[in-house]
């Protein structure tokens, strides 16, 4: 079994990443930590724990920080819906939340697995920056972690520099992004356009007639026309999901390197933009890769297993 | 009963004259030591911790390790040239017996205040990156804390690190303005008033003469510590005297007068570290915090040579 942990601010596309995980046979989710981002931490704990129990899993769902480490948070309620789940109002789970901090089950998780543990983020970083800064033995116990966020190779999408995960809490980013932690960061680009999930491929999904594709389809409704109204994609984008993607399956990355990647955490025009030496002009060490292209249709096919 | 608190320190010479006196102190119950870089790097403030809470028998007080890097500033500035290599004045003291707990000193902070809810005042004398995490990972317990009271920052003389920036605040501002932003009762003791605390070599001479563990480990470390006041203020062997003003604060805090005022620290540039009081509150709404300004200074000195003496 492979075991992996994640980390999720979970709101709609976050749910459909962590039931793909759980619906993996030979995947162990050890523990889900939950982080302020699109939705504050206590709504984002309800959210995980209905997916996992959705799932028929008791997952342990940990809260940790409610709150980014140096700014305001910022909700993304227009994105998501009020519920973070497109508005469906899910009824609260019988899956209880863990007593335990997030940030501290997180070192004892990894620290009992060394170099076993696969570690997915799916919001903004500032549980693992905490964990790093309490444990830095963690970041060389980790054995691959797969961020979803920043923007490598496209414009930013809360600000024209900045992806939302990063935007959230740049200085966490920084942090993790030059702890040691082995880390593939997979940016939201790689859920756009062709990425996206188009009308036809929605109908075909709703066709699977499982409660997993209803799921999916369902807590996403807000999450859909804002994509198509605001973004002006063409269907469904699934960034979370994406990388969840990559982390199952790393041949879905069909195209990564390594790089001097930084965070801009003090730009007024700037601040969360994720900047990668890619020329090597900065003359300094890679710390981080970058996945610059997915197999679309890979990704696709295995999230329709997943919800099949 | 005895007042509860956790000494987060970096020892470090005046940090040593600081945690022997509360441990000397009947009106304080030192329920741990957390470690913390700034006057050496956190692998030696964690063993000088021990070493402290062993030097007068007070072995079963907890020391809890702390983080090794500010929040997200570079580690600079270990100041090996105001307390030694060794953060004990360059006297190479043998190694303590025990070891520190398995808790980071974050989590240990936590915990002991969620077992305590509103008796423990937290009393950081060195960087502020432990009381940052410990807030950041669990805002739940700024509601539980008692009272921060603070060694670090100045908001009217200038600064010692940097023209305008005290120590402690400078080697990790962020966490500093986190501290600064905590909604329970934070005390800053700082340069405002410990500088105006001088501990004169005659002083010195009269707490060696006491010749008790404390005072003769005093004693050895101390040269380089009055050596830098001499080298930077000219002070010919007297010293200031600032962790142990946070300590006479928590005994008997009619010793200061203080004023209530939000503190804000500059994070970036030249001015790096500074605290500034926004006394006329004209920049975004911020709680206050307490902010001595004045101090009896014969009264602290008389406080900690009586508890270092008898």
């Amino acid at each position: 079994m492979r075991k992996f942990w994640i980390d999720t601010d979970t709101a709609s596309d976050d749910a459909v990443a962590i039931l793909m995980a759980l619906r993996t046979d030979d995947v162990d989710v050890l523990g889900i930590s939950v982080v302020a981002g699109n939705v504050p931490a206590e709504q984002g704990s309800k959210n995980a724990r209905y997916t996992a129990e959705l799932c028929g899993k008791k997952t342990p769902v940990y809260m940790g920080a409610t709150h980014p480490l140096m700014r305001e948070p910022e909700w993304a309620y227009f994105f998501h819906g009020n519920d973070g789940m497109g508005n469906m109002n899910y009824p609260e789970a019988s899956l209880p939340l863990q007593k335990e901090n997030g940030v501290f089950a997180f070192i004892e998780a990894v620290r009992a697995n060394p170099g076993e543990i696969t570690l997915v983020t799916l919001g903004p970083l500032t549980n693992i920056a905490l964990a790093l800064r309490l444990a830095p033995d963690i970041a060389k116990k980790i054995s691959m972690c797969y961020t979803m966020g920043g923007a490598a190779i496209t414009l930013g999408n809360v600000t024209p520099a900045a992806e939302y995960n990063i935007y959230i809490d740049p200085e966490a980013a920084k942090i993790v992004f030059h702890s040691g932690i082995p880390l593939l960061m997979v940016g939201w680009e790689h859920c756009m356009g062709e990425a996206n999930f188009s009308a036809d491929e929605m109908k075909m999904m709703r066709s699977f007639n499982t409660k997993y594709a209803d799921f999916t389809l369902d807590c996403n409704a807000t999450a859909i026309s804002t994509n198509q109204n605001w973004l002006s994609e063409p269907g469904l984008a699934l960034p979370d999901p994406v990388t969840m993607a990559v982390a199952l399956d790393p041949s879905i990355c069909t195209e990564r390197g390594s790089y001097y990647v930084d965070v801009e955490t003090i730009g007024e025009a700037t601040h969360g933009m994720t900047v990668v030496d890619k020329l090597g002009v900065t003359n300094k060490p890679a710390n981080i890769e970058v996945c610059w292209k997915i197999d679309i249709q890979a990704w696709k096919n295995l999230l329709y297993e997943r919800i099949k | 009963m005895p007042q509860k608190i956790i000494i987060d320190t970096d020892p470090g010479v005046d940090d040593t004259i600081a945690i022997t006196t509360a441990l000397r102190s009947p009106e304080l119950e030192v329920l741990g030591l957390t470690s913390i870089f700034g006057n050496a790097i956190t692998e030696t403030t964690t063993q000088n911790a021990l070493r402290l809470v062993e030097l007068e028998g007070h072995d079963s007080i907890p020391v809890a390790r702390g983080c090794e890097v500010p929040l997200l500033m570079e580690l600079e500035g270990i100041a090996s040239d105001v307390h030694g290599r060794d953060g004990m004045g360059n006297t190479n003291l043998p190694a303590p017996k025990g070891k520190a707990i398995e808790k980071s000193a974050a989590e240990f902070i936590i915990d002991t205040v969620r077992a305590y809810p509103g008796e423990v005042i937290l009393a950081p004398v060195g960087p502020l990156t432990n009381i940052a995490l410990a807030l950041e990972i669990d805002p739940g317990i700024a509601s539980l804390i008692k009272k921060i009271v603070l060694m670090g920052g100045t908001v009217s003389v200038t600064g010692n690190i940097s023209p305008v920036a005290e120590a402690n605040i400078y080697h990790d501002a962020h966490a500093a303005d986190i501290v600064m932003q905590a909604s329970c009762p934070v005390v800053m003791v700082g340069l405002d008033v410990t500088e105006q605390v001088i501990m004169t070599p005659q002083y010195f001479e009269e707490l060696f003469k006491a010749e008790n563990p404390a005072t003769n480990l005093i004693k050895r470390i101390l040269p380089v510590y009055q050596e830098y006041h001499d080298r930077f203020r000219g002070m010919g062997g007297s010293t200031h005297t600032h962790d142990p003003s946070a300590i006479a604060y928590l005994i008997d805090p009619d010793l200061f007068k203080t004023q209530s005022v939000p503190v804000f620290v500059e994070t970036k540039g030249h001015c790096k570290g500074k605290t500034t009081a926004d006394w006329h509150k004209q920049w975004e709404s911020r709680v206050d915090t307490e902010v001595c300004m004045e101090v009896n200074s014969s009264g602290v000195l008389d406080l900690i040579k009586e508890r270092l003496t008898k």
